[in-house]
């Protein structure tokens, strides 16, 4: 999987909203489940609950299938383990920076 | 669960002088930072480091902060080289530098990954060097997820 500009940016800023985070981490919990249910959990309306999973879903974070009149969603790992791959890699740039930065300075 | 920044930071046995010296002067700057072409450095707000990663990878960033010896703050397009930083393309790095009992507390911060606005078709090239550190605690924290 190939990790575009777009992808990060679009995990990092669905990611970056507390409540849209507690949504992720219930539902993981849950394995599937349905916006009724995630709102009877979480101190929001089912609205908000819809949107939030849009905004996850468009992040690729979330994936819904139709059961009936509801949709159930579950969580997709693989934008998460992308992301932090990436962060990952940006993050241990800066390690190495840092070294070259101390080994210039001490020397 | 993740946030928009990364942190690191270094202690190093040298004066706060001599770190603050090797982030801001062209010939130590361009040891670490500037590795391609000789850095440029218009040491103000407002004013420009032009850094070169070497072939087309030049970057103009932006100085946003300059308090002598600790603290630096600057715009960094690291997606678009050749490009002038702006609040849309570009991450913020902050260096703070603490004289601590052992020398200095370099502590460096990037920030802003998600307010990059990217065109759909173009590739990061930012992360294109490959480590095998990681990022512990965001990683630990996204795998309990991914692990549901």
């Amino acid at each position: 999987m190939t990790t575009t500009a777009r992808q990060v940016e679009e995990v990092l800023a669905a990611l970056a909203d507390p409540m849209r985070r507690r949504l992720l981490d219930l539902l993981a919990r849950h394995g599937e489940a349905t916006a009724t249910v995630l709102a009877d959990a979480l101190p929001v309306t089912r609205q908000a609950i819809v949107k939030h999973l849009a905004v996850l879903s468009r992040a690729g974070l979330v994936a819904g299938t139709r059961e009936g009149r509801e949709m159930r969603y579950r969580v997709r790992p693989e934008p998460l383990t992308a992301t932090a791959a990436w962060m990952s890699r940006v993050a241990s740039q800066w390690d190495a920076r840092l070294d070259a930065i101390k080994r210039i300075a001490e020397s | 669960m993740t946030d928009d920044r990364i942190e690191r930071e270094t202690t190093i046995n040298a004066p706060i002088e001599r770190v603050w010296a090797v982030l801001t002067e062209p010939d130590l700057l361009s040891q670490w930072f500037s590795t391609g072409k000789r850095a440029e450095v218009d040491l103000r707000p407002g004013g420009i480091i032009r850094l070169n990663h070497g072939e087309n990878f030049d970057y103009p960033t932006r100085i946003v902060r300059v308090e002598p010896p600790t603290h630096l703050s600057y715009r960094w397009a690291s997606a678009f080289p050749g490009t002038d930083a702006t609040e849309d393309n570009s991450t913020l790095v902050e260096f703070t530098l603490e004289a601590v009992a052992d020398g200095t507390l370099l502590r460096v911060v990037e920030s802003g990954f998600a307010a990059i606005d990217v065109p759909a078709d173009m590739e990061y090239r930012a992360g294109y060097e490959s480590h095998t550190h990681g990022w512990p605690e965001v990683l630990d924290a996204m795998r309990k997820v991914a692990a549901g």
